[in-house]
Protein backbone atom coordinates (compact mmCIF):
# COMPACT_ATOMS: atom_id res chain seq x y z
CA UNK A 1 0.00 0.00 0.00
CA UNK A 2 1.46 3.66 -0.54
CA UNK A 3 1.31 5.42 2.40
CA UNK A 4 2.13 8.52 0.91
CA UNK A 5 -1.23 9.22 -1.06
CA UNK A 6 -4.68 8.94 0.26
CA UNK A 7 -6.05 5.58 0.61
CA UNK A 8 -8.83 4.32 -1.68
CA UNK A 9 -10.82 1.00 -1.28
CA UNK A 10 -8.30 -2.15 -1.60
CA UNK A 11 -9.98 -3.25 -5.23
CA UNK A 12 -12.14 -1.53 -7.26
CA UNK A 13 -13.46 -1.99 -10.70
CA UNK A 14 -15.03 -0.27 -13.48
CA UNK A 15 -19.40 -1.24 -14.00
CA UNK A 16 -19.93 -4.07 -16.88
CA UNK A 17 -21.35 -1.92 -19.36
CA UNK A 18 -24.76 -3.08 -20.52
CA UNK A 19 -26.01 -1.92 -23.68
CA UNK A 20 -29.54 -2.35 -25.50
CA UNK A 21 -29.96 -4.58 -28.56
CA UNK A 22 -30.67 -1.89 -30.54
CA UNK A 23 -27.60 -0.25 -30.00
CA UNK A 24 -25.43 -3.30 -30.40
CA UNK A 25 -25.43 -2.65 -33.94
CA UNK A 26 -23.73 0.66 -33.41
CA UNK A 27 -21.41 -0.09 -31.74
CA UNK A 28 -19.85 -2.54 -33.97
CA UNK A 29 -19.97 -0.13 -36.67
CA UNK A 30 -17.39 -0.54 -39.43
CA UNK A 31 -14.06 1.73 -38.89
CA UNK A 32 -14.68 3.24 -42.62
CA UNK A 33 -16.66 3.01 -45.14
CA UNK A 34 -16.68 1.70 -48.19
CA UNK A 35 -14.66 5.06 -50.06
CA UNK A 36 -12.05 4.14 -47.16
CA UNK A 37 -13.32 7.47 -45.26
CA UNK A 38 -12.65 6.80 -41.28
CA UNK A 39 -15.47 7.64 -38.17
CA UNK A 40 -13.63 10.78 -37.52
CA UNK A 41 -13.94 11.24 -41.36
CA UNK A 42 -10.08 11.36 -42.32
CA UNK A 43 -8.79 8.88 -44.77
CA UNK A 44 -6.35 5.90 -44.32
CA UNK A 45 -3.91 7.91 -45.06
CA UNK A 46 -4.49 11.33 -43.37
CA UNK A 47 -2.92 12.08 -39.56
CA UNK A 48 -5.71 13.86 -37.39
CA UNK A 49 -5.49 17.41 -36.21
CA UNK A 50 -2.58 18.35 -34.80
CA UNK A 51 -2.51 21.31 -32.62
CA UNK A 52 0.99 22.46 -30.78
CA UNK A 53 1.75 24.97 -28.69
CA UNK A 54 5.28 25.53 -27.57
CA UNK A 55 6.60 27.21 -24.37
CA UNK A 56 3.35 26.71 -21.82
CA UNK A 57 4.76 25.56 -19.03
CA UNK A 58 6.62 29.17 -17.67
CA UNK A 59 8.94 27.56 -14.96
CA UNK A 60 10.64 24.44 -17.32
CA UNK A 61 13.94 25.88 -19.78
CA UNK A 62 11.54 24.48 -22.54
CA UNK A 63 8.16 23.14 -23.18
CA UNK A 64 5.65 21.64 -25.31
CA UNK A 65 1.52 21.03 -25.39
CA UNK A 66 0.54 18.59 -28.32
CA UNK A 67 -3.35 17.52 -29.03
CA UNK A 68 -3.94 15.22 -31.92
CA UNK A 69 -7.60 15.02 -31.06
CA UNK A 70 -8.16 12.60 -28.61
CA UNK A 71 -4.38 12.49 -27.82
CA UNK A 72 -3.16 15.26 -25.37
CA UNK A 73 0.58 15.75 -24.42
CA UNK A 74 2.37 18.25 -22.15
CA UNK A 75 6.30 17.92 -21.84
CA UNK A 76 8.61 19.85 -20.12
CA UNK A 77 12.61 20.31 -20.41
CA UNK A 78 15.04 20.80 -17.17
CA UNK A 79 18.84 21.72 -18.48
CA UNK A 80 21.62 21.41 -19.19
CA UNK A 81 21.95 21.31 -15.81
CA UNK A 82 25.30 19.85 -13.51
CA UNK A 83 25.13 16.28 -13.45
CA UNK A 84 24.72 15.05 -9.99
CA UNK A 85 26.88 11.99 -10.58
CA UNK A 86 30.55 13.09 -9.73
CA UNK A 87 31.94 10.66 -12.29
CA UNK A 88 33.59 12.97 -14.95
CA UNK A 89 31.79 12.28 -18.08
CA UNK A 90 32.11 13.91 -21.70
CA UNK A 91 29.13 13.61 -23.04
CA UNK A 92 26.05 14.95 -21.17
CA UNK A 93 23.25 12.54 -20.48
CA UNK A 94 19.46 12.71 -21.65
CA UNK A 95 16.98 11.70 -19.12
CA UNK A 96 13.62 11.05 -20.33
CA UNK A 97 10.53 10.17 -18.33
CA UNK A 98 7.02 9.35 -19.19
CA UNK A 99 3.98 9.51 -16.95
CA UNK A 100 0.34 8.84 -18.14
CA UNK A 101 -2.15 10.81 -15.77
CA UNK A 102 -4.56 8.98 -13.57
CA UNK A 103 -7.43 9.56 -15.68
CA UNK A 104 -5.86 9.49 -19.11
CA UNK A 105 -6.81 6.16 -19.77
CA UNK A 106 -10.43 3.83 -20.01
CA UNK A 107 -9.05 2.52 -16.56
CA UNK A 108 -7.89 4.64 -13.94
CA UNK A 109 -4.18 3.61 -13.65
CA UNK A 110 -2.19 4.24 -10.46
CA UNK A 111 -0.12 6.82 -9.81
CA UNK A 112 2.77 4.61 -9.20
CA UNK A 113 4.98 4.14 -11.64
CA UNK A 114 4.26 0.84 -14.32
CA UNK A 115 6.26 -0.60 -16.21
CA UNK A 116 4.86 0.51 -19.73
CA UNK A 117 5.94 3.88 -18.72
CA UNK A 118 9.29 2.65 -17.93
CA UNK A 119 9.15 1.20 -21.31
CA UNK A 120 7.88 4.37 -23.34
CA UNK A 121 10.85 6.41 -21.42
CA UNK A 122 13.15 4.03 -22.80
CA UNK A 123 12.05 4.56 -26.35
CA UNK A 124 11.73 8.54 -25.89
CA UNK A 125 15.38 8.78 -25.14
CA UNK A 126 16.26 6.46 -28.05
CA UNK A 127 14.47 8.33 -30.66
CA UNK A 128 15.29 11.79 -29.56
CA UNK A 129 19.44 10.70 -28.59
CA UNK A 130 20.70 10.72 -32.07
CA UNK A 131 19.10 14.02 -32.67
CA UNK A 132 20.71 16.14 -29.59
CA UNK A 133 24.21 17.59 -29.79
CA UNK A 134 24.97 15.43 -26.11
CA UNK A 135 29.04 15.93 -27.25
CA UNK A 136 28.64 19.61 -26.74
CA UNK A 137 27.44 18.93 -23.27
CA UNK A 138 29.61 17.79 -21.02
CA UNK A 139 29.04 17.21 -17.05
CA UNK A 140 25.60 18.24 -18.19
CA UNK A 141 22.06 16.50 -17.92
CA UNK A 142 18.89 17.21 -19.63
CA UNK A 143 15.70 16.01 -18.05
CA UNK A 144 12.35 15.56 -20.60
CA UNK A 145 9.29 15.19 -18.67
CA UNK A 146 6.16 14.16 -20.32
CA UNK A 147 2.92 13.81 -18.56
CA UNK A 148 -0.08 12.11 -20.50
CA UNK A 149 -3.18 13.66 -19.91
CA UNK A 150 -5.39 11.76 -22.29
CA UNK A 151 -4.77 8.59 -24.09
CA UNK A 152 -6.49 7.93 -27.50
CA UNK A 153 -4.42 5.24 -29.39
CA UNK A 154 -0.75 3.96 -27.55
CA UNK A 155 1.19 4.28 -30.73
CA UNK A 156 -0.06 7.95 -31.39
CA UNK A 157 0.91 8.47 -27.51
CA UNK A 158 4.72 7.73 -27.89
CA UNK A 159 5.07 9.69 -31.49
CA UNK A 160 2.95 12.76 -29.96
CA UNK A 161 5.42 12.59 -26.87
CA UNK A 162 8.44 11.89 -29.37
CA UNK A 163 7.33 15.28 -31.25
CA UNK A 164 6.08 17.09 -28.21
CA UNK A 165 9.60 16.93 -26.75
CA UNK A 166 11.66 17.41 -29.82
CA UNK A 167 9.66 20.88 -29.72
CA UNK A 168 10.26 21.41 -26.44
CA UNK A 169 14.25 21.05 -27.29
CA UNK A 170 14.34 23.23 -29.49
CA UNK A 171 12.55 25.80 -27.02
CA UNK A 172 14.76 24.80 -24.63
CA UNK A 173 17.45 26.07 -27.33
CA UNK A 174 19.69 22.77 -27.39
CA UNK A 175 21.42 21.86 -29.64
CA UNK A 176 20.29 19.44 -32.11
CA UNK A 177 20.92 17.54 -35.64
CA UNK A 178 17.67 18.10 -36.89
CA UNK A 179 13.63 17.94 -35.06
CA UNK A 180 12.49 14.50 -34.60
CA UNK A 181 9.21 13.96 -35.66
CA UNK A 182 7.40 10.87 -34.92
CA UNK A 183 4.24 9.34 -36.28
CA UNK A 184 2.01 5.86 -35.69
CA UNK A 185 0.46 3.79 -37.99
CA UNK A 186 -1.68 0.09 -37.66
CA UNK A 187 -1.83 -2.58 -39.93
CA UNK A 188 -5.46 -3.45 -40.17
CA UNK A 189 -6.41 -6.28 -42.80
CA UNK A 190 -4.05 -5.59 -45.38
CA UNK A 191 -4.04 -2.37 -45.30
CA UNK A 192 -1.90 0.49 -43.57
CA UNK A 193 -4.01 2.82 -41.27
CA UNK A 194 -1.84 6.33 -40.40
CA UNK A 195 -2.57 7.73 -36.56
CA UNK A 196 -4.88 5.57 -35.19
CA UNK A 197 -7.11 6.06 -32.34
CA UNK A 198 -7.94 3.29 -29.53
CA UNK A 199 -10.44 2.11 -31.62
CA UNK A 200 -8.92 1.49 -34.73
CA UNK A 201 -6.01 0.04 -32.93
CA UNK A 202 -8.01 -3.09 -31.12
CA UNK A 203 -8.83 -4.27 -34.63
CA UNK A 204 -4.68 -4.09 -35.49
CA UNK A 205 -2.76 -6.92 -36.59
CA UNK A 206 0.51 -4.99 -36.52
CA UNK A 207 1.71 -1.40 -35.61
CA UNK A 208 4.84 0.82 -36.35
CA UNK A 209 5.73 3.99 -34.83
CA UNK A 210 8.83 5.72 -36.76
CA UNK A 211 11.00 8.67 -35.66
CA UNK A 212 12.24 10.65 -38.45
CA UNK A 213 14.22 13.92 -38.98
CA UNK A 214 12.56 15.33 -42.22
CA UNK A 215 15.93 17.99 -43.05
CA UNK A 216 18.56 15.09 -42.98
CA UNK A 217 16.14 12.20 -44.69
CA UNK A 218 17.03 9.96 -41.56
CA UNK A 219 15.22 7.60 -39.28
CA UNK A 220 16.35 7.94 -35.45
CA UNK A 221 14.21 5.09 -34.21
CA UNK A 222 11.73 2.44 -35.37
CA UNK A 223 9.19 -0.28 -33.53
CA UNK A 224 7.87 -2.38 -35.31
CA UNK A 225 5.37 -4.80 -33.69
CA UNK A 226 2.57 -7.54 -34.56
CA UNK A 227 2.47 -9.39 -37.85
CA UNK A 228 3.20 -7.07 -40.69
CA UNK A 229 4.75 -8.60 -44.34
CA UNK A 230 7.87 -7.20 -45.17
CA UNK A 231 6.54 -5.46 -47.96
CA UNK A 232 4.20 -4.56 -46.17
CA UNK A 233 6.38 -3.03 -43.76
CA UNK A 234 8.46 -1.13 -46.39
CA UNK A 235 5.17 0.49 -47.67
CA UNK A 236 4.30 1.44 -43.88
CA UNK A 237 7.71 3.43 -43.43
CA UNK A 238 7.25 5.31 -46.74
CA UNK A 239 3.57 6.33 -45.53
CA UNK A 240 4.83 7.53 -42.29
CA UNK A 241 8.01 9.21 -43.47
CA UNK A 242 5.26 11.28 -45.72
CA UNK A 243 3.14 11.78 -42.38
CA UNK A 244 5.94 12.69 -40.28
CA UNK A 245 7.26 15.17 -42.69
CA UNK A 246 3.74 16.79 -42.28
CA UNK A 247 4.15 17.10 -38.87
CA UNK A 248 7.71 18.21 -39.16
CA UNK A 249 6.13 21.50 -41.23
CA UNK A 250 3.66 21.65 -38.47
CA UNK A 251 6.39 22.03 -35.86
CA UNK A 252 8.52 24.12 -37.93
CA UNK A 253 5.58 26.78 -37.67
CA UNK A 254 4.81 26.42 -34.29
CA UNK A 255 8.57 27.27 -33.17
CA UNK A 256 8.72 29.78 -35.71
CA UNK A 257 5.90 32.12 -34.25
CA UNK A 258 6.57 31.28 -30.99
CA UNK A 259 9.82 33.11 -32.00
CA UNK A 260 8.56 35.80 -33.53
CA UNK A 261 6.11 35.96 -30.85
CA UNK A 262 8.92 36.93 -27.79
CA UNK A 263 10.61 38.77 -30.30
CA UNK A 264 7.43 41.39 -30.59
CA UNK A 265 7.24 41.18 -26.73
CA UNK A 266 11.14 42.26 -26.56
CA UNK A 267 10.47 44.95 -28.64
CA UNK A 268 7.08 46.31 -27.16
CA UNK A 269 8.89 45.90 -24.23
CA UNK A 270 12.27 48.19 -25.10
CA UNK A 271 10.24 50.01 -26.92
CA UNK A 272 8.59 50.82 -23.26
CA UNK A 273 11.89 51.27 -21.40
CA UNK A 274 13.19 53.59 -23.99
CA UNK A 275 9.98 56.02 -23.10
CA UNK A 276 10.41 55.89 -19.74
CA UNK A 277 14.31 56.59 -20.15
CA UNK B 1 33.92 78.29 0.98
CA UNK B 2 33.96 78.78 -2.81
CA UNK B 3 37.00 77.14 -3.79
CA UNK B 4 35.78 74.18 -1.64
CA UNK B 5 32.83 73.39 -3.79
CA UNK B 6 34.93 74.15 -6.68
CA UNK B 7 37.41 71.33 -4.96
CA UNK B 8 34.38 69.24 -4.90
CA UNK B 9 33.87 69.47 -8.31
CA UNK B 10 36.90 68.53 -9.61
CA UNK B 11 36.97 65.64 -7.58
CA UNK B 12 33.75 64.19 -8.71
CA UNK B 13 34.62 65.25 -12.20
CA UNK B 14 37.64 63.26 -11.87
CA UNK B 15 36.08 60.14 -10.54
CA UNK B 16 33.30 60.22 -12.91
CA UNK B 17 35.75 60.35 -15.75
CA UNK B 18 37.41 56.80 -13.91
CA UNK B 19 33.98 55.63 -14.19
CA UNK B 20 32.44 56.36 -17.53
CA UNK B 21 35.95 56.83 -19.00
CA UNK B 22 34.25 56.42 -22.50
CA UNK B 23 32.06 58.99 -22.20
CA UNK B 24 32.06 63.22 -22.45
CA UNK B 25 29.41 64.02 -21.29
CA UNK B 26 28.24 66.68 -19.05
CA UNK B 27 28.98 66.57 -14.54
CA UNK B 28 25.35 66.25 -14.12
CA UNK B 29 25.09 63.30 -16.83
CA UNK B 30 27.91 61.40 -14.92
CA UNK B 31 26.35 61.48 -11.87
CA UNK B 32 22.93 59.98 -12.69
CA UNK B 33 25.41 57.34 -14.56
CA UNK B 34 26.83 56.38 -11.44
CA UNK B 35 23.59 56.15 -9.29
CA UNK B 36 22.58 54.48 -11.99
CA UNK B 37 25.49 51.84 -11.61
CA UNK B 38 24.71 51.42 -7.92
CA UNK B 39 21.28 50.54 -8.18
CA UNK B 40 21.39 47.26 -9.96
CA UNK B 41 17.52 46.12 -9.28
CA UNK B 42 18.89 42.73 -10.87
CA UNK B 43 21.48 42.13 -8.30
CA UNK B 44 19.51 43.39 -5.62
CA UNK B 45 16.93 41.17 -6.09
CA UNK B 46 19.38 38.27 -6.13
CA UNK B 47 21.25 38.73 -2.98
CA UNK B 48 18.82 40.58 -0.81
CA UNK B 49 15.70 39.89 -2.14
CA UNK B 50 13.84 40.44 0.70
CA UNK B 51 14.99 43.83 0.60
CA UNK B 52 14.20 44.21 -3.02
CA UNK B 53 10.88 43.43 -2.16
CA UNK B 54 10.44 45.90 0.49
CA UNK B 55 11.36 48.64 -2.30
CA UNK B 56 8.21 47.56 -4.13
CA UNK B 57 6.07 47.29 -1.21
CA UNK B 58 7.07 51.15 -0.01
CA UNK B 59 5.47 52.09 -3.26
CA UNK B 60 2.37 49.99 -2.77
CA UNK B 61 3.22 47.59 -5.85
CA UNK B 62 4.62 44.20 -6.08
CA UNK B 63 7.46 43.31 -8.05
CA UNK B 64 5.06 41.44 -10.49
CA UNK B 65 3.14 44.68 -11.46
CA UNK B 66 -0.20 43.36 -9.18
CA UNK B 67 -1.16 45.69 -6.30
CA UNK B 68 -1.42 44.19 -2.88
CA UNK B 69 -5.15 42.46 -3.81
CA UNK B 70 -5.11 41.66 -6.85
CA UNK B 71 -5.54 37.81 -7.87
CA UNK B 72 -4.01 36.87 -11.08
CA UNK B 73 -6.33 36.08 -14.31
CA UNK B 74 -8.31 32.65 -13.56
CA UNK B 75 -9.63 30.73 -16.12
CA UNK B 76 -11.67 27.23 -16.08
CA UNK B 77 -12.82 25.15 -18.80
CA UNK B 78 -14.72 21.94 -17.73
CA UNK B 79 -14.86 18.60 -19.32
CA UNK B 80 -11.73 18.95 -21.85
CA UNK B 81 -10.37 15.36 -20.88
CA UNK B 82 -12.53 12.68 -22.49
CA UNK B 83 -11.32 9.60 -20.68
CA UNK B 84 -12.06 11.14 -17.57
CA UNK B 85 -15.66 10.83 -16.03
CA UNK B 86 -15.60 14.16 -14.83
CA UNK B 87 -12.55 16.89 -15.52
CA UNK B 88 -11.65 20.67 -14.88
CA UNK B 89 -8.49 22.51 -16.09
CA UNK B 90 -7.89 25.57 -14.11
CA UNK B 91 -5.13 28.26 -14.86
CA UNK B 92 -4.00 31.02 -12.00
CA UNK B 93 -1.66 33.14 -14.06
CA UNK B 94 0.95 30.59 -15.27
CA UNK B 95 -0.07 28.38 -12.46
CA UNK B 96 -2.26 25.56 -14.64
CA UNK B 97 -3.45 22.34 -12.64
CA UNK B 98 -6.06 19.27 -14.50
CA UNK B 99 -8.07 17.53 -12.14
CA UNK B 100 -9.74 14.26 -13.64
CA UNK B 101 -12.34 12.54 -12.13
CA UNK B 102 -12.35 8.35 -12.34
CA UNK B 103 -15.93 6.57 -11.24
CA UNK B 104 -15.42 2.88 -10.09
CA UNK B 105 -17.35 0.53 -8.16
CA UNK B 106 -16.11 -1.54 -4.95
CA UNK B 107 -17.08 -2.58 -2.00
CA UNK B 108 -18.08 -0.57 1.07
CA UNK B 109 -16.33 -0.24 4.51
CA UNK B 110 -17.79 -3.17 6.78
CA UNK B 111 -18.20 -0.40 9.22
CA UNK B 112 -20.06 2.06 6.87
CA UNK B 113 -21.64 0.12 4.60
CA UNK B 114 -23.75 3.20 3.11
CA UNK B 115 -20.97 5.42 1.93
CA UNK B 116 -18.98 5.62 -0.91
CA UNK B 117 -15.44 6.68 -1.79
CA UNK B 118 -14.39 10.09 -2.03
CA UNK B 119 -10.39 9.54 -2.86
CA UNK B 120 -8.10 13.39 -3.56
CA UNK B 121 -4.71 13.04 -4.36
CA UNK B 122 -2.58 16.33 -5.88
CA UNK B 123 0.25 15.20 -8.16
CA UNK B 124 2.88 17.65 -8.42
CA UNK B 125 4.94 16.50 -11.02
CA UNK B 126 8.86 16.95 -11.70
CA UNK B 127 7.46 18.45 -15.37
CA UNK B 128 5.83 21.37 -13.41
CA UNK B 129 8.77 23.13 -11.86
CA UNK B 130 12.40 22.38 -11.13
CA UNK B 131 12.21 21.97 -7.58
CA UNK B 132 10.52 18.73 -7.39
CA UNK B 133 12.16 15.54 -7.92
CA UNK B 134 10.85 12.43 -9.43
CA UNK B 135 9.68 9.72 -7.16
CA UNK B 136 6.98 9.55 -4.45
CA UNK B 137 4.76 12.53 -3.85
CA UNK B 138 7.06 15.07 -1.86
CA UNK B 139 5.80 16.53 1.53
CA UNK B 140 4.06 19.12 -0.31
CA UNK B 141 2.06 17.33 -2.03
CA UNK B 142 0.70 14.99 0.77
CA UNK B 143 -0.29 18.23 2.75
CA UNK B 144 -1.72 18.77 -0.69
CA UNK B 145 -3.77 16.16 -0.71
CA UNK B 146 -4.14 15.79 2.52
CA UNK B 147 -5.81 19.29 2.76
CA UNK B 148 -7.84 18.81 -0.17
CA UNK B 149 -9.16 15.45 1.32
CA UNK B 150 -9.99 17.02 5.09
CA UNK B 151 -12.05 20.25 3.05
CA UNK B 152 -14.12 17.65 1.03
CA UNK B 153 -14.63 15.66 4.11
CA UNK B 154 -15.19 17.87 7.29
CA UNK B 155 -17.13 20.31 4.83
CA UNK B 156 -19.46 17.83 3.61
CA UNK B 157 -19.45 18.69 0.00
CA UNK B 158 -20.28 15.77 -0.83
CA UNK B 159 -22.46 13.14 1.24
CA UNK B 160 -20.58 10.02 0.74
CA UNK B 161 -24.01 8.26 1.21
CA UNK B 162 -25.44 9.50 -2.31
CA UNK B 163 -22.91 7.29 -4.03
CA UNK B 164 -24.34 4.43 -2.37
CA UNK B 165 -25.20 1.56 -4.75
CA UNK B 166 -26.25 -1.31 -2.87
CA UNK B 167 -26.03 -1.27 1.03
CA UNK B 168 -23.36 -3.38 1.89
CA UNK B 169 -22.62 -4.71 -1.36
CA UNK B 170 -21.48 -1.97 -3.74
CA UNK B 171 -20.80 2.09 -4.00
CA UNK B 172 -19.38 4.40 -6.30
CA UNK B 173 -15.45 5.42 -5.63
CA UNK B 174 -14.32 8.85 -7.11
CA UNK B 175 -11.16 9.27 -7.19
CA UNK B 176 -10.14 12.83 -8.04
CA UNK B 177 -6.16 13.35 -9.25
CA UNK B 178 -5.07 16.62 -9.40
CA UNK B 179 -2.10 16.97 -12.00
CA UNK B 180 0.16 20.16 -12.20
CA UNK B 181 1.58 21.24 -15.40
CA UNK B 182 2.74 24.41 -14.55
CA UNK B 183 3.88 25.70 -10.58
CA UNK B 184 4.00 29.44 -9.96
CA UNK B 185 2.36 29.65 -6.60
CA UNK B 186 -0.73 29.37 -4.75
CA UNK B 187 -1.19 25.61 -5.48
CA UNK B 188 -3.81 25.57 -3.27
CA UNK B 189 -6.33 27.70 -4.71
CA UNK B 190 -5.87 25.89 -7.96
CA UNK B 191 -6.32 22.63 -6.24
CA UNK B 192 -9.51 22.92 -4.65
CA UNK B 193 -11.06 25.26 -7.40
CA UNK B 194 -9.78 22.33 -10.10
CA UNK B 195 -11.54 19.36 -7.44
CA UNK B 196 -14.93 21.19 -6.67
CA UNK B 197 -15.21 22.17 -10.62
CA UNK B 198 -14.44 18.88 -11.62
CA UNK B 199 -16.73 17.19 -9.23
CA UNK B 200 -19.42 19.49 -10.60
CA UNK B 201 -18.93 17.70 -14.04
CA UNK B 202 -18.99 14.47 -13.41
CA UNK B 203 -22.30 12.42 -15.15
CA UNK B 204 -22.22 8.92 -14.02
CA UNK B 205 -23.85 5.95 -15.84
CA UNK B 206 -27.59 4.47 -14.35
CA UNK B 207 -26.57 2.05 -12.69
CA UNK B 208 -28.11 -1.64 -11.63
CA UNK B 209 -27.21 -4.11 -9.38
CA UNK B 210 -28.39 -8.06 -9.28
CA UNK B 211 -26.38 -11.14 -8.16
CA UNK B 212 -23.21 -9.61 -7.05
CA UNK B 213 -22.52 -8.03 -10.94
CA UNK B 214 -23.04 -4.30 -10.87
CA UNK B 215 -24.34 -3.52 -14.33
CA UNK B 216 -24.23 0.02 -16.12
CA UNK B 217 -25.82 2.02 -18.93
CA UNK B 218 -23.44 3.15 -21.89
CA UNK B 219 -24.76 7.06 -21.51
CA UNK B 220 -23.92 9.05 -18.65
CA UNK B 221 -26.05 11.17 -17.49
CA UNK B 222 -26.45 11.66 -13.42
CA UNK B 223 -24.70 14.68 -11.78
CA UNK B 224 -24.02 14.43 -8.31
CA UNK B 225 -25.44 16.49 -5.79
CA UNK B 226 -23.12 18.97 -4.19
CA UNK B 227 -24.18 20.30 -0.69
CA UNK B 228 -21.55 23.16 -0.59
CA UNK B 229 -19.70 24.61 -3.23
CA UNK B 230 -16.25 25.58 -1.64
CA UNK B 231 -13.65 28.05 -3.55
CA UNK B 232 -10.69 28.98 -1.75
CA UNK B 233 -8.35 32.35 -1.26
CA UNK B 234 -5.10 32.39 -0.40
CA UNK B 235 -3.31 35.65 1.24
CA UNK B 236 0.88 36.31 1.73
CA UNK B 237 1.10 38.74 4.56
CA UNK B 238 4.25 40.47 4.16
CA UNK B 239 4.89 43.60 7.01
CA UNK B 240 1.31 43.49 7.91
CA UNK B 241 0.24 44.24 4.10
CA UNK B 242 -1.83 41.30 2.63
CA UNK B 243 -0.77 40.37 -0.46
CA UNK B 244 -3.18 38.37 -2.74
CA UNK B 245 -2.64 35.18 -4.69
CA UNK B 246 1.27 35.26 -4.07
CA UNK B 247 2.91 33.99 -6.94
CA UNK B 248 5.72 31.30 -6.76
CA UNK B 249 8.83 33.79 -6.15
CA UNK B 250 6.89 35.26 -3.90
CA UNK B 251 5.89 31.91 -2.09
CA UNK B 252 9.74 31.61 -1.19
CA UNK B 253 10.49 34.69 0.42
CA UNK B 254 6.95 35.36 2.02
CA UNK B 255 6.62 32.43 4.73
CA UNK B 256 3.01 33.72 6.50
CA UNK B 257 0.29 32.78 4.35
CA UNK B 258 -3.52 32.84 5.03
CA UNK B 259 -6.02 30.60 3.27
CA UNK B 260 -9.46 31.35 3.87
CA UNK B 261 -12.34 28.74 2.01
CA UNK B 262 -15.73 29.56 2.08
CA UNK B 263 -19.10 28.68 0.08
CA UNK B 264 -21.67 30.16 -1.77
CA UNK B 265 -23.42 31.78 1.39
CA UNK B 266 -20.26 33.36 2.72
CA UNK B 267 -20.06 30.51 5.52
CA UNK B 268 -16.80 29.60 6.29
CA UNK B 269 -15.12 26.11 5.53
CA UNK B 270 -11.44 25.84 6.43
CA UNK B 271 -9.31 28.80 7.06
CA UNK B 272 -5.27 28.27 7.70
CA UNK B 273 -2.74 30.22 9.03
CA UNK B 274 0.89 29.09 8.06
CA UNK B 275 4.40 30.20 8.70
CA UNK B 276 5.63 33.79 9.86
CA UNK B 277 4.77 35.35 12.85
CA UNK B 278 1.08 36.83 14.36
CA UNK B 279 -1.27 38.30 12.85
CA UNK B 280 -3.65 40.94 14.22
CA UNK B 281 -7.47 40.12 14.46
CA UNK B 282 -7.74 42.84 11.78
CA UNK B 283 -5.87 41.01 8.78
CA UNK B 284 -8.35 38.20 9.40
CA UNK B 285 -11.69 40.10 9.05
CA UNK B 286 -9.84 41.77 6.30
CA UNK B 287 -8.87 38.88 4.25
CA UNK B 288 -12.33 36.54 4.95
CA UNK B 289 -13.97 40.16 3.14
CA UNK B 290 -11.43 39.75 0.20
CA UNK B 291 -11.92 35.77 0.00
CA UNK B 292 -15.92 36.41 -0.18
CA UNK B 293 -15.41 39.11 -2.96
CA UNK B 294 -12.82 36.50 -4.29
CA UNK B 295 -15.51 34.00 -4.04
CA UNK B 296 -17.57 35.84 -6.03
CA UNK B 297 -15.29 36.21 -9.10
CA UNK B 298 -14.95 32.49 -9.01
CA UNK B 299 -18.29 31.52 -8.99
CA UNK B 300 -18.81 33.52 -12.32
CA UNK B 301 -16.12 32.08 -14.22
CA UNK B 302 -17.63 28.74 -12.34
CA UNK B 303 -20.97 29.28 -14.18
CA UNK B 304 -19.99 30.49 -17.02
CA UNK B 305 -17.83 27.28 -17.69
CA UNK B 306 -20.63 25.40 -16.69
CA UNK B 307 -22.56 26.69 -19.40
CA UNK B 308 -20.36 26.47 -21.92
CA UNK B 309 -19.40 22.88 -21.11
CA UNK B 310 -23.45 22.15 -20.89
CA UNK B 311 -23.81 23.35 -24.93
CA UNK B 312 -21.35 21.58 -26.43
Amino acid sequence: MDRRRIPGPEASVKPIIERADDEDTQHVAPLKTIDDIRQDGRSLDKIRKAWLAPGIITQANGSAYIEFQGTKVACAVYGPRATKISAFSGKGSLNCEIKFAPFSCQKRRSPQRDPQEKELSHLLFEALAPAVRLDLLPKSTIDVFVTILQNDGNGSCLAASITAASVALADAGIEMLDQVAACSACYIDDEIWIDCTLREEEHAQGSLVLSYMSSLNEITHMLQSGEISVSGTIRTIEQCTEACSKIYSIMGNCLLESVRRKLEKDNTLGGLNKKEG
Amino acid sequence: MSSTTENNNTKYTTENDQITSKSDEGNSNANKKETKFIVDADSIRRIQPLEYFRHFTDQKIRPNGRVFNRFRKTTLHLGSVTTADGSAVVRIGNTSVVCGIKAEVAEPNVNTPREGYLVPNVELSPMCSPNFKPGPPSELAQVLSETVNKLLKSSSVLSLESLCIEEGKAVWVLYCDVVCINYDGNILDASVYAVVSALSNVRLPKITYADGIVKATPDKTIELSLSRIPFSATFAIFNGEILADPDETEEVILEERITIICDEEGQLCSVLKSGGSSSTRETFSTCLELARNRYSVLSTIFKEASTSANTN
